[in-house]
């Protein structure tokens, strides 16, 4: 595009988010988990830090795990966003990630959750999640500070050959 | 077997899954500032760049230019509203909008109110100050910090405790060891960001924030806005986390609901990660005496703690862990003293186990040291040690099994196998350390309030105004009320986190599943006895039967001959659609004005040491193994096995996963926590999750939690010892004995830092 975003001037910006599509007027310094949080209403996906340190509005933007509240809302047009609102199946069916997290009591508060179960799957979509030693790796960008570790450990084992290409 | 889910023992639940696991798992469960409200503005809040001095001028001109600016509340607007109070509900007795005067680093001087939170973001940081400034205490050795005896200043401390002659035991003692050790500054750092969403509805409040207090939050507030109770709500069904930071209430919220009053508007106000460290309460750094003698035996003969905390200039805040280090070893002789220093920071507050992770951490790591000074097993030490009663009222316990805890850990973990001598065990290039620690934590009940209602068709609906902060009480309550009316549990449903349900004390002190099982337990069986008497009374199906024989199995009344009748049969033969009793519990020894102070907001904690009858206490053994790298002294805790006795354990799994989480938080306290402090300004320096350090999934490896069989009759009567805050205590003084049996090294002060370990 060739105009010029003007800070503040609200734009029309549209955000395909769990296969539907949002047409929203946006401050263009709209994070992404603002977006979804306050203007679309997914507010599933949390904000726990708005520094990009924890983890908590983890969601999947074109399968891969993005830090939400890093990344403006308008550089995700066109993108397929996931949340964790997306991952059910429409008859209530749990994906299982969200199955293996409850088995393995893998949360306690969990407000960070939502960002654990999408960090999860990609971190097996990247195949990341091979031993307990590289799941316990690539899961530390998403803190708990309940400490559920071991059992979200436990949790991306069980869901790991389930959720492979998912 | 799952190790989340381990296998009920003698009193001990069924490890269901969480009432509320699908909603966690699904983005279903709303957090306080989760909830879609139209129409709303957002707030952001602008803090004071300095820690000491007065506000002499505001300018707002480059703010009140932001387009969508709606308003900015500060100083004068808050004026028609009552200060807030310190204590009970408060977190602060200073107003920062009330008073131009700054009492720490961080202190509210605006709200700025806007139609986007991005505008607002903007606005609150064009608001500037100028600021006739004073040089601030910054913590214990700055000047300008004064002393004050913590016993008789404070309300929430009322003695130092004591026992025999001290210093004639000590200066006779053949062993002993006089030492100083520290914690420092830490914060709660829960990872849902505090906020305040406020509706007024007429003149009804209506306040969405994250709290575990709702019915003292709604006393309190309503004082401060000069409302009645009646007006004011808060709600809060899920927190996302709390250890603590959600008790007391802060200025923030009446300032959020008098924004919303003005505009006629809805306002929300998420705190951000930075400014809560200075807007929120945060445990203060201790510093610790102890002294300990004892016989070549080993038997200790004369104990000493002294303790050093940090407060603010208008708040004495005291934590106070004599109470709990100074009963428990048979010591013989104790004498304890604990000061607060004021400085000019912002009110520290309740931390997970506040008095306990001090100072038993100061008394373990002393245990420890006693033990190599004797040439003593540190298990060894803590057996000949054990008491029959308290050292200090000379009471018995109500039940104590520390000694349990201490040899199945110790299997466990395989404490047999170790190598006593320092240094002597090694893996290659990893210096191997082991080191163990006992955990304590007083068993508090409160009076609560509950309402349970069975229908005709088998549903039960518990209300209760406690607060679902992580523990699982949620999902206890319901396990309660599913086996006392023998209803199957996924017919049961349970609200919480409301001041407009029954109320609930604080969800602080690990009182939360003894005092709402105990009122949910009495509300069921006055449900049992209505549904009993009509069973077994005339044209009743199981008329002839007493009541006291009667059982309830899924869903059936069941008589000790073998007859049985449905439950809906029952309700026939009564003519109603549905039982509900509301009760309200209040503990043993409760004084007659308790069940009123419980609706006031300020309720009576009983149990403990304050009872007559006897102390009560829960109690663990931690034993931890260290690897400190011999050329980078990385230091790592790859294994921690934890033994915990707390009476009936009403869920193996909830339980077990809050343990758990407490020894991961004692790994952070002994390794990774502390907020940094530039003394020279007296400011919280790393006031982020990238600086302030947490434990992470990498830095755990082996945990075990074992759940020794305990029966307490005498605590409350669901025979509950709470176990959130048990965990965490004494964990790091188990990672400092390992980290000396790795390397000769005696580290006192925490966190126990890679540079501590060089050369």
């Amino acid at each position: 595009m060739s105009v010029e975003p003007k800070p503040r001037q609200p734009v029309v910006t549209s955000l395909k988010i769990n296969k539907r599509s949002y047409d929203i007027s946006l401050d263009t310094r709209t994070s992404l988990l603002d977006a979804l949080r306050d203007h679309i209403g997914l507010t599933g996906t949390k904000k726990g830090c708005d520094h990009g340190q924890c983890g908590a509005c983890t969601v999947l933007v074109d399968g891969k795990r993005v830090l939400s509240c890093l990344s403006f809302a308008v550089m995700n047009e066109g993108k397929d966003i996931t949340t964790i609102e997306g991952l059910a199946s429409r008859d209530g069916k749990l994906h299982p990630m969200q199955r293996a997290f409850i088995d393995h009591d893998a949360f306690q508060c969990g407000y960070c959750t939502p960002g654990q179960i999408l960090s999860a799957i990609g971190c097996v979509n990247e195949g990341h999640a091979e031993s307990e030693d590289d799941i316990r790796e690539y899961m530390s960008g998403n803190i708990c500070r309940c400490a559920a570790y071991p059992n979200i450990v436990a949790a991306v084992l069980q869901a790991r050959d389930e959720t492979k290409g998912a | 077997m799952d190790p989340a889910a381990p296998k009920p023992k003698e009193n001990m639940g069924k490890p269901l899954p969480r009432i509320d696991a699908r909603l966690k798992v699904t983005g279903q469960a709303h957090y306080p500032a989760d909830l879609p409200t139209a129409n709303i503005a957002y707030g952001a809040l602008a803090t004071s760049s300095i820690a000491k001095g007065k506000v002499t001028a505001l300018h707002l001109d480059d703010a009140r230019a932001v387009p969508g600016l709606l308003d900015i509340v500060t100083y004068g607007d808050m004026d028609n509203i009552e200060k807030p109070k310190f204590g009970n509900s408060g977190a602060t007795s200073i107003g920062p909008l009330h008073d131009k005067t700054i009492f720490h680093d961080g202190q509210i001087i605006a709200l700025a109110v806007a139609e986007t939170f991005e505008a607002a973001e903007e606005a609150a940081q064009l608001i500037r100050a100028d600021y006739e400034e004073d040089k601030p205490t910054a913590s214990f050795d700055s000047p300008g910090a004064i002393t004050v005896p913590a016993a008789g200043k404070s309300p929430m401390y009322k003695e130092d405790v004591k026992a025999g002659d001290f210093d004639g035991a000590y200066a006779a003692a053949a062993v002993k060891i006089d030492e100083r050790y520290s914690t420092p500054t830490q914060h709660h750092n829960p990872i849902e960001l505090f906020s305040t969403t406020a509706l007024w509805q007429g003149d009804q409040l209506i306040v969405h924030e994250p709290s575990q207090n709702v019915t003292g939050w709604k006393v309190e507030l309503a004082r401060q806005l000069k409302v009645d109770p009646g007006q004011v709500r808060i709600v809060s069904p899920f927190i996302g986390g709390a250890f603590g930071s959600k008790g007391p209430m802060t200025p923030r919220t009446a300032i959020v609901a008098i924004a919303a009053r003005r505009l006629g508007r809805p306002v929300r106000c998420v705190t951000s990660r930075m400014q809560a460290f200075g807007t929120q309460t945060y445990r203060a750094e201790t510093r610790h005496r102890i002294r300990i003698g004892a016989g070549k035996d080993g038997h200790i003969i004369a104990f000493s703690h002294e303790g050093w905390e940090v407060t603010s200039r208008p708040d004495l805040y005291v934590v106070g862990g004599t109470s709990a280090t100074g009963r428990m070893y048979d010591y013989g002789s104790v004498l304890t003293h604990v000061s607060v220093v004021q400085t000019d920071r912002n009110t520290p507050g309740y931390m997970r186990s506040p008095p306990e992770t001090p100072y038993v951490y100061a008394l373990e790591n002393a245990m420890d040291e006693m033990a190599w000074a004797l040439g003593m097993d540190p298990v060894e030490f803590r057996r000949i040690n054990e008491p029959k009663i308290e050292p200090i009222g000379k009471k018995p316990f109500s039940s104590r099994s520390l000694i349990q805890c201490y040899d199945q850990a110790a299997k466990a973990f395989g404490w047999a196998g170790r190598d006593p001598k320092v240094g002597a065990m090694r893996d290659g290039d990893w210096l191997v350390g082991m080191g163990c620690a006992t955990a304590i934590y007083p068993t508090n009940v409160a009076p609560c309030a509950a309402r349970v209602r069975l229908t005709s068709d088998g549903e039960v609906r518990v209300q209760c105004g406690s607060h679902e902060i992580g523990t699982g009480v949620r999902t206890v309550a319901g396990q309660m009320a599913s086996e006392r009316l023998g209803i199957g549990f996924e017919k049961i449903s349970v609200e919480m986190g409301d001041s407009s349900l029954p109320p609930a004390p604080v969800s602080g002190g690990s009182i939360s599943t003894a005092s709402v099982c105990s009122a949910v337990l009495k509300a069921c069986d006055a449900i049992r006895a209505k549904l009993f008497t009509a069973a077994t009374g005339e044209g009743g199906p199981l008329a002839g039967s007493h009541n006291e024989e009667l059982e309830i199995v899924d869903g059936k009344i069941k008589a000790k001959g073998g007859a049985s009748a449905k439950i809906e049969d029952v309700f026939k033969v009564m003519q109603v659609g549905a039982i509900e009793e509301y009760v309200e519990f209040a503990p043993k020894g409760a004084t007659p004005e308790a069940l009123k102070k419980l609706y006031a907001g300020t309720p009576e904690f009983h149990g403990g040491e304050q009872d007559e009858d006897s102390v009560k206490y829960a109690f663990g053994a931690e034993f931890v193994e260290v690897r400190i790298n011999r050329y980078t002294r990385e230091i790592r805790v790859p294994r921690i096995v934890g033994a915990f006795a707390a009476g009936r354990i009403m869920n193996t799994r909830t339980a077990r996963s809050q343990l758990m989480g407490g020894m991961i938080w004692g790994i952070g306290q002994a390794l990774h926590e502390a907020t940094e402090i530039d003394s020279r300004y007296a400011r919280y320096v790393n006031c982020d999750l990238q600086d302030y350090l947490v434990p992470v999934n990498a830095d755990i490896k082996d945990l075990q939690v074992i759940l020794v069989p305990e029966v307490d009759h005498a605590v409350n009567p669901a025979g509950v010892k709470g176990l959130g805050e048990l965990g965490n205590v004494g964990t790091a003084a188990a990672v400092a004995s390992a980290v000396y049996h790795a390397t000769g090294k005696r580290i006192r002060d925490l966190p126990i830092r890679i540079e501590d370990l060089l050369a």
